[in-house]
């Protein structure tokens, strides 16, 4: 391959995306070193004070982690799980399958503040039809009033919003698997539960790391369901990092400190990444 | 003869000439067809003078309908008064804040004029045109009570542009209280008098009675209280009107929030403890999920008629009222309760003695942004918006938000004739508001300090906690209190105790 | 032991389907409701169990002066804005992409893995604090409230997916096909677009449908940086977000908000089920 056509392919868009980050990236971290606040605007210098602050004073940021933590996984899980099911059923033929098809994506194109706001009135203790049919059982649930209860109904929702987004990328991965294998698998005599074992699941394996990881991305970020259904409640039972990051900032206007917690959550997150991705590899593709 | 005749053309011209002239404005205009344009510097005649095409004006303002809908009706009309072009933008309330102040701090000015709560003066104030003594000198000014010229104000000097008032009230179901047979009920299974609640172990009491049970017969479950219990950005006043008859004591001037003197807060005193006790109390009897009640489910809940009482700001009595709302003409207006004691932070102790306060709650501000370039045409628009005509329609819309800040405004007439209120209910209304606005003495401002938003945040989630049952009531407040110190460390002790020296005058210093 | 198997794939996706439903329905009925149909318990049918209005509609297309909220330029405006900024995201990202799946890059200790994460690594910073950077640096540019600084901080946004989604697909297509038509005589450029592309459209397909997703769907961004001239869908909508919530335009706003995406997924699935991806690889 010439050596010069490479760069051609790949400055463009690379060029781009630095110029436009540079500043706001930049700007951040010089925004985490000052004491910006609504009402001492401007950019003083007060060292690492911020993050001093951050490690030594604020446990609400780590339990706010910690529940980030257990949310992204559960719902990722849940998520992938659910997703490559789904994706299996309508792989080969069933009855209506590209109806079916169709209608597993749609949720993923919603936009889910508005979308939210529905499943909020769809929560609703008083006036929402789930207690209403609910109460035929004599069982009411507090969707939203109850601290373990309200994380379940973020849970839900999030489920609902991205479970196809997993959906697709294992369906247009399926769709994609050569033949011979299980022509191989089908002359070695193996049902439909190894041929998923031993030929789908590994052959799936990239795929499914790729997906998982960049749902935790994507997950970890939630702010549209947080900020609409529970707003971090009840108490702060709810409240994850980025909820966190954003009442700090924007509600109570101390972007400094805003900042210098965005760039750890940046820092912890690409760590935690990184050695995530690396055990997902091992368990999905070096098992095999 | 001939003189008489001449005079008397001349007379009837005359006449004629001028209701044609009420007729005129409001033909062209629906919205004041009730009272036709009224004359002031700032009527719909007035603005037509003006000429302002070739310009623009933007604002940025809440949401359809509460306080967006008039603001855009009166920019549509302001723009085809004066030839203006008006842009308004709508903004749930939570981001108004962020909204405007990141271009404020950011040294942009997108927007001429920004809507906002009144209590972000303390923020905002810098990056604010004060209003113009040629306005403040107008008749239509000179009409606001006092209390909303002193929340629109800074020492002295006026920054925010009164075009609505908000308080905190008692509201209560009158087809209940007022009834009877509930009375004797309520006698007879309680051995107390059925009334409007005088303290809040009363109301609580009283709401604890009717939770759970449908009362006025429709088929559905109703309950006790709807208050505002969700944690976002209004639940702390929810929570403070329920301490001011606790903790603000006429014989301890010099602060509520904190300790003028000492900055130290006041917050996690036993007078606030006691009425989160009565709060976190009061999760028993609001409706199911109504630990979560925004400000919109409350107005829905009560204006819905599901509770008993509800004490926030005006929104769910308007919605009650509404035509079509199924009790219309069922409910009542009330002061705040009080309670039986109060303390005293100077002694340390309680004072047995009965004690009532008004909150005298923020609410919709607009103001004109220092670095806008059309300061002229800004506080025109804001006083055309307040206008003598356009005020009186407004006010008796009730989803526009727009609620009583003059003293004009507490006729209770005026709720009679256009909106179908129950007379009694309108003159029981009105004294109520006019009583807290104008003559009561022992009062409590909004926190108006920088940082407020700060302040507050903490308040809101501390007092969830509480009502959550994270923690007790004085864990709860000693959490906030912590919090608060670290919040004076960071503005600086003495700029704080400066600005809330400013509201502090105002408690203590009445006429 | 088959039938059972095959009761339970059914019961599945029945039940899935009434989960992903569930919302939408809500949401009709919901649209053609008033206040009072509300707040006096959860009402499900029109007619039998409550009134209907067509207010709820109403709303989307009355001016705000008279009580609604215009839906119709933010509309618009979302379309142009994401369909643009996608586009320029996979124009760049598709190239990136290609160089980074056959092209050995080393530049120190960064090698191509690094340069995929670094572009992938900017979907984790969460927007809220990238809100006031990028307000200060589009007001100094004078483009706040403008179709192309929005577009602009879309693309930060969208080339990362872009990249992302195309290095997996090429990374499936087996460097055979670059070679072979190598030897037949073409340079690297001409066998990208003349043999490579083509191959690579199932891939471009996904790619796109999530850079349209991810920019239809954006909240915070418009949010911030948006006031008068240029305002996006959802903010439009969630503006409708009073202190009074009317659940009936909220909801009539969600159902036509989905609409222009459901027609994006008939098209997506469509190619899916053609087979366009096995079939070129043989």
């Amino acid at each position: 391959m010439n050596f010069k056509h490479k760069y051609i392919f790949l400055l463009p868009g690379l060029f781009v995306l630095l110029a436009i980050l540079i500043f706001p990236i930049g700007f951040t971290v010089r925004l985490s070193l000052s004491s910006w606040d609504s009402f001492y605007p401007g950019l003083d210098f007060i060292g690492i004070d911020n993050y001093i602050r951050l490690f030594s004073d604020d446990p609400r940021f780590w339990e706010a982690f910690g529940r980030l933590a257990i949310l992204s996984s559960v719902t990722v899980t849940l998520q992938y799980v659910l997703g490559f099911t789904l994706a299996h059923l309508v792989w080969k033929d069933i009855v209506f399958k590209r109806f079916f098809r169709v209608l597993f994506l749609i949720p993923m194109m919603t936009t889910p503040v508005i979308m939210t706001v529905l499943w909020r009135t769809i929560f609703h203790e008083s006036l929402g039809p789930i207690n209403d049919i609910l109460s035929f059982f004599d069982v009411t649930p507090r969707w939203l009033s109850d601290e373990t209860l309200a994380l379940v109904t973020v849970m839900i929702v999030e489920v609902w919003q991205w479970t196809p987004f997993m959906f697709l990328l294992l369906l247009a991965g399926l769709l994609s698997l050569p033949k011979e294998p299980y022509l191989a698998a089908e002359i070695d005599g193996a049902g439909p539960f190894r041929k998923f074992v031993y030929v789908t699941f590994p052959l799936m394996a990239p795929i499914s790391v790729g997906a998982i990881i960049i749902r935790l991305i994507e997950a970890s970020k939630i702010m549209d369901t947080i900020f609409v259904m529970t707003s971090g409640g009840p108490g702060t039972s709810t409240e994850t990092s980025s909820f966190y990051i954003f009442i700090k900032g924007l509600r109570e206007f101390q972007m400094g400190y805003s900042a210098a917690m965005s760039f750890t959550y940046l820092v912890i997150m690409i760590i935690s990444l990184t050695v995530i991705a690396n055990i997902l590899v091992k368990v999905f593709v070096k098992g095999n | 003869m001939k003189l008489t005749k001449l005079t008397a053309f001349l007379l009837g011209s005359v006449v004629l000439g001028g209701a044609a002239h009420a007729d005129k404005w409001s033909d062209m205009f629906p919205h004041i067809k009730n009272s036709g344009d009224i004359p002031g510097e700032c009527s719909y005649e007035s603005m037509s003078k003006k000429d302002y095409s070739g310009r623009k004006l933007t604002i940025n303002t809440h949401a359809v309908p509460v306080m967006g809908e008039p603001t855009a009706l009166h920019a549509e009309q302001f723009a085809k008064l004066t030839g203006a072009e008006v842009n308004v933008i709508h903004t749930p309330a939570g981001d108004l804040y962020s909204k405007a102040m990141v271009p404020f701090q950011t040294g942009q000015a997108p927007y001429d004029i920004v809507f906002g709560f009144s209590q972000w003066i303390s923020d905002w104030k810098q990056y604010l045109e004060p209003v113009p003594a040629k306005y403040v000198n107008m008749k239509q000014m000179q009409d606001v009570t006092k209390s909303h010229i002193d929340v629109a104000s800074w020492d002295g000097t006026m920054y925010q542009f009164p075009i609505d008032g908000d308080r905190h009230y008692l509201k209560y179901r009158k087809d209940v209280i007022d009834n009877p047979e509930m009375q004797a009920k309520y006698k007879a299974e309680t051995g107390k008098e059925l009334r409007v609640p005088q303290t809040w172990k009363e109301y609580g009491e009283i709401a604890t009675f009717f939770n759970g049970w449908d009362w006025d017969n429709d088929g559905e479950l109703e309950y006790g209280s709807a208050e505002v219990m969700a944690k976002d950005n209004l639940m702390f006043a929810a929570f403070f009107s329920r301490s001011v008859a606790y903790a603000k004591n006429p014989r301890t001037p010099g602060g509520f929030f904190f300790d003028l003197e000492t900055m130290e807060p006041q917050v996690n005193n036993p007078g606030f403890v006691e009425a989160l006790t009565d709060w976190v109390e009061a999760t028993k009897y609001v409706p199911p999920g109504g630990i979560n009640f925004t400000l919109g489910d409350e107005t829905m809940s009560f204006g819905g008629g599901q509770t008993l009482f509800s004490f926030s700001w005006d929104d769910a009595f308007v919605a009650a009222m509404e035509d079509g709302s199924p009790i219309k003409n069922k409910v009542g207006a009330a002061p705040l309760p009080g309670a039986d004691k109060v303390w005293n932070r100077v002694t340390g102790e309680w004072d047995n003695e009965y004690n009532q306060a008004p909150y005298i709650v923020w609410g919709w501000a607009s103001a004109v942004a220092k670095k806008s370039k059309n300061h002229d045409m800004a506080f025109d628009y804001l006083c055309f918006f307040s206008n003598d005509a356009n005020h009186q329609a407004d006010i008796a819309i009730g989803r526009f938000g727009v609620n009583p800040f003059r003293k004009s405004d507490f006729d209770p007439d005026l709720y009679v004739k256009n909106q179908g209120w129950d007379p009694e209910i309108a003159n029981e209304y009105s004294r109520t508001l006019l009583d807290m606005e104008e003559k009561s003495k022992n009062r409590v401002f909004p926190l108006r300090t920088p940082g407020v938003a700060q302040f507050t945040s903490a308040v809101a989630t501390g007092t969830s906690k509480a009502l959550a049952g994270q923690l007790t009531p004085q864990e709860a407040l000693d959490e906030v209190a912590a919090e608060w110190k670290k919040i004076i460390a960071r503005v600086g002790e003495d700029k704080l105790r400066e600005a809330y020296a400013v509201g502090v005058a105002l408690e203590d210093n009445l006429e | 032991m088959f039938r059972f198997y095959g009761l339970l794939k059914y019961s599945f996706i029945c039940i899935w389907s009434v989960y992903v439903i569930a919302p939408f329905m809500w949401a009709i009925t919901t649209s053609f409701k008033d206040f009072n149909s509300v707040t006096g318990g959860a009402t499900y049918i029109p007619w039998i169990d409550f009134e209907p209005t067509l207010d709820g509609w109403r709303q989307l297309l009355l001016s705000p002066s008279e009580g609604g909220v215009a839906l119709v330029q933010p509309y618009l405006n979302s379309i142009m804005v994401t369909l643009l900024s996608s586009a320029i995201s996979l124009v760049l990202g598709t190239l990136a992409a290609y160089s980074l799946s056959r092209f050995k890059f080393k530049a120190g200790f960064i090698k191509n893995s690094d340069i995929t994460f670094f572009f992938i690594s900017q979907r984790i910073m969460p927007p809220v604090v990238l809100s006031l950077p990028f307000f200060i640096m589009l007001g100094n540019l004078g483009l706040l409230d403008t179709l192309i600084g929005l577009t602009i901080v879309y693309i930060v946004l969208l080339l990362p997916i872009a990249v992302w989604i195309m290095v997996d697909f090429f990374n499936k297509i087996p460097v055979e096909i670059d070679e072979t038509a190598l030897i037949d005589g073409c340079n690297p450029v001409q066998a990208f677009f003349r043999v490579v592309l083509p191959n690579s459209i199932p891939g471009i397909i996904v790619a796109s449908l999530f850079c349209i997703i991810f920019g239809w769907t954006d909240f915070f961004f418009a949010f911030i940086l948006t006031f008068t001239e240029v305002q996006l869908l959802p903010v439009a909508v969630v503006a409708l977000n009073s202190s009074i919530t009317p659940w009936w335009s909220l909801s009539a706003a969600a159902l036509i908000s989905v609409a222009p995406l459901i027609i994006v997924a008939f098209v997506v699935e469509r190619y899916l089920s053609k087979g366009n991806l096995s079939g070129a690889l043989k």
